[in-house]
């Protein structure tokens, strides 16, 4: 549930406002007409809730719970499924990861970069009535900073954030940050919430936000939107969305093919398969943005020579490690950026080579056969399957591992206290390549477990951190990121595809790279 | 009576107490700390201590425990780390779903147990006996899960009868409620059924050799009515215990059950709690547990005596 840095984005504003412009176009004469038919349809399903729901609601089948609903304070991927329908931040990305209004509906940034102005939009009221101005904005971020809530690290440069007027709000940097709209943006943790709401409500089980839907109903089997009728953009197309919290997959997919429910992600990259023919179910699966790797302890010999790491990340097939971990549902990758990003920067020197990973293994370990740990986690079985893949083919090489299975939170415990080899793990989410790179590997990042430390690496994670010109902060990560796939910081394996199905006749959903779910422009089938 | 009453109810408490002790010292001892759980990866030291200061895991040991155990006296269970929602209503909350499917999963067992037990010891050594033995081999052995996906994919996918997952409660929609609970209150209840129909047949076949049945088949009784007032009576005593027991351990939550099927029970609940290290969560739930298993076992055993006029507690002193 909280991998590593779950991060989540917001739908892209532009390119579902045309989508529901279209639905809207083609269909809106036959919606009136067969109102209750399609309620008919969706209500006869024996549903939680069955008869009484009410007519054009989702129904959704996630496979975690939600832990709880501040946007703020969670961490949980199942929390921003939800939260992604109810709440928005003032930026969003679009489907290319460039970042589009939202509840800002302009912003320019002062010459050298350290002033940022935001014009915020006008006519938008919360859940519970209340006008949205910069106020909100002023006391959602200082909210973050000053509780030092989960994500203040992303206003570590941030130096004031004033309101001179009701639609203005104007940030101060420290130092420049182009990856500020990521930061603001880039997922549904930075949103806006109404000025003083934590003091009067639980924001862990009630929710007051400017998006397409309210939380209705929390429980422990599931949760219930409904359409939010004063939403500044154009309303939901369905009355409301019942999220239900199923883990096995066995019974989302039944529950998908008889017609329960309308949609899930709840599908293990082996069944893709057997899905791709089955004509009760619509598959939707694309590239995502999450990262997989292999990071070895470089405060631990042998693992702080470079070479003997060089000589690892030759001795492994990301193509046999890919096919096993996510049955071909993953593209391999050297470096983190996945190829559909503005940023990704090809570049892949280690060839499947065992010979050269022998030779190198050999004249670099302290002593031969040389074992080393490797620690994964069944909160994330792909781990396991890729480390036993891995574990032959070093094996072919010299290098004898050790595969140790934890519990996610003693993995966690060992990963910062730096008590292993060696791990595999994955991050979700990133939008800038400030988010794919800084933190974990300069010298003193706070995610930077490995112990990796290159004086120019930082020079240029620094500089391009700070860079506005696009194009040369581009020059400045690839010239990063090169040097980090070359010291082998992380041993980059793969980006896995994003995996969701839904009803075949289900119109308007849209499957995104950052996982973020949105129905606000879906349709349901008749 | 009353004496034995207080005096089983002071062992209570002193059991509790050491399950409360027991409990809070594995969580201590587990490794994994739920702050650096709930932050993940990229847990910035300070925001790191601001957690755990809040969530009170940096004072000692022991006054950790005096503060958890006081507020549980009062009912206050404390806040979970997960969710920040009172653990009293997070285990209210789910009471309902759990009472609901061990309810029924102990109806199942004995409608499976009682027959089969019956009719097998009435012919021992039979095909009937040879069938109940070896179905009762076989509900023990399969797993619940294996068995709970296979339901899901008979009833719910190939015939679509029964929804595959999920839980309405019994105000909103009974009927919806019903069908619902018919696969899980299945699952659940085979492997109980299971052990209580050897219990049945060993039961019954004791009663059975017992002298005043053999009198009253002497004195030319119907074959029936022996079975309906000596036999089953007298053997149906004992299942009382037995089923108390494997009602407690449904209620405690049947984990896999309830994975399987997506119940939101209290099995499901400590489930999540282990593996998010939520302290006060499990340790709440475990605490009710422990009530739940001394209360059935108090009440089976005045239960018992009521139905068996031999046991007397006075003696007991």
């Amino acid at each position: 549930m909280t991998r590593g840095r779950r991060r989540m984005a917001a739908r892209a504003g532009a390119a579902a406002l045309g989508v529901a412009l279209l639905v809207g176009a083609c269909g809106g004469g036959d919606e009136v007409d067969v109102d209750n038919p399609e309620g008919d349809g969706a209500t006869d399903d024996p549903g939680t809730g069955g008869a009484e729901a009410p007519e054009g609601t989702l129904v959704a089948a996630i496979s975690a719970q939600p832990d709880q609903f501040d946007p703020h304070r969670t961490q949980a991927y199942a929390s921003f499924q939800v939260l992604e329908n109810v709440y928005d931040t003032l930026v969003v990305p679009d489907a290319e990861g460039e970042f589009q209004p939202s509840l800002a509906t302009e912003w320019t940034t002062s010459e050298d970069g350290l002033t940022w102005t935001f014009t915020l939009r006008e006519g938008v009221t919360f859940h519970d009535g209340s006008p949205f101005d910069s106020a909100d904005v002023v006391y959602s971020y200082r909210r973050i900073i000053d509780e030092q809530l989960a994500n203040a690290y992303r206003f570590a440069s941030v130096a004031d954030i004033q309101a001179p007027d009701a639609q203005t709000v104007v940030i101060t940097l420290s130092t420049p940050t182009p990856a500020l709209l990521d930061n603001i943006g880039g997922f549904k943790g930075m949103s806006i919430i109404p000025e003083g709401v934590a003091e009067t409500t639980d924001l862990a089980t009630a929710a007051v936000g400017t998006g397409p839907f309210t939380l209705e109903e929390t429980g422990a089997g599931g949760v219930t939107l409904a359409r939010y009728d004063g939403y500044w953009g154009d309303p939901a197309t369905v009355d409301g969305v019942e999220f239900r919290f199923v883990s096995e997959p066995a019974a989302a997919l039944t529950a998908l093919r008889s017609g329960d429910i309308h949609w899930t992600d709840n599908v293990p990259p082996q069944e893709i398969e057997g899905l791709e023919d089955d004509e009760d179910v619509e598959l939707g699966v694309t590239p995502s943005v999450d990262y997989w790797y292999l990071a070895m302890n470089q405060t631990r010999p042998p693992f702080d020579n470079r070479d003997f790491r060089r000589g690892v990340a030759y001795g492994i097939d990301r193509d046999e490690v890919t096919e096993a971990a996510w049955f071909g549902a993953a593209t391999t990758n050297q470096t983190a950026i996945p190829e559909q990003s503005v940023w990704y920067h090809e570049y892949a020197p280690f060839e499947h080579d065992p010979d050269q990973a022998g030779e190198l293994i050999e004249a670099n370990a302290a002593a031969s056969p040389q074992p080393m740990g490797l620690m994964v986690t069944d909160e994330y079985p792909e781990t396991i399957q890729a480390a036993q893949v891995i574990q032959a083919q070093l094996a072919e090489v010299g290098v004898e591992i050790g595969i140790e299975q934890e519990a996610f939170a003693t993995w966690l415990d060992r990963q910062a206290a730096g008590d292993y080899d060696a791990f595999l793990l994955g991050w979700l989410g990133n939008l800038d390549p400030f988010g794919f790179y800084h933190a974990q590997h300069v010298c003193e990042g706070t995610s930077n477990f490995q112990g990796y430390c290159n004086p120019e690496v930082d020079e240029l994670l620094n500089q391009a951190a700070a860079e506005t010109d696009q194009d040369a902060r581009k020059a400045l990560y690839d010239q990063a990121a090169e040097l980090i796939v070359d010291d082998v910081s992380y041993l980059y394996l793969y980006n896995p595809d994003v995996v969701q199905a839904w009803a075949p006749d289900l119109e308007g959903y849209e499957i995104r790279p950052d996982k973020a779910i949105n129905f606000e422009t879906v349709r349901l089938p008749e | 009576m009353t004496r034995y009453v207080l005096r089983r109810l002071l062992q209570s408490v002193a059991v509790l107490f050491g399950v409360s002790v027991l409990v809070f010292a594995i969580m201590q001892l587990v490794p994994g700390d739920p702050i650096q759980l709930a932050l993940g990866q990229q847990a910035d030291p300070e925001t790191y201590a601001a957690l755990r200061e809040r969530a009170g895991l940096d004072d000692p040991v022991v006054v950790q425990y005096f503060t958890w155990i006081g507020g549980a006296l009062t009912g206050d269970l404390g806040v979970s780390f997960r969710t920040g929602e009172t653990v009293l209503s997070l285990i209210m909350e789910r009471v309902p779903a759990t009472l609901s499917l061990a309810g029924a999963a102990i109806l199942v067992a004995l409608l499976i147990a009682i027959p089969l037990g019956t009719i097998s010891a009435l012919r021992p050594r039979s095909p009937v006996d040879w069938f109940a033995s070896l179905s009762s081999q076989a509900g023990l052995s399969v797993p619940d899960f294996w068995l709970g996906i296979l339901l899901i994919l008979l009833f719910a996918g190939t015939l679509g009868w029964l929804p595959s997952a999920g839980y309405t409660p019994l105000t909103e929609d009974p009927v919806e409620w019903a069908r619902h609970l018919i696969l899980p209150a299945i699952t659940a209840g085979v492997s109980s059924g299971s052990i209580l129909t050897r219990f049945v047949r060993s039961s019954v076949l004791e009663s059975m050799g017992q002298d005043h049945v053999r009198t009253a088949r002497a004195k030319g009784m119907r074959a029936r009515d022996v079975l309906t007032w000596h036999v089953l009576r007298n053997a149906l005593v004992p299942l009382v215990t037995v089923g108390g027991v494997q009602l407690a351990y449904l209620l405690s939550g049947v984990v896999v059950v309830e994975f399987v099927f997506a119940w939101p029970g209290l099995g499901q609940l400590a489930f999540q709690a282990v593996q998010s290290r939520d302290y006060p969560v499990l340790q709440g739930a475990v605490l009710l547990f422990a009530v739940i298993f001394l209360v059935v076992n108090l009440v089976v055993d005045l239960a018992y005596a009521r139905l068996d006029p031999r046991i007397t507690y006075r003696s007991a002193r």
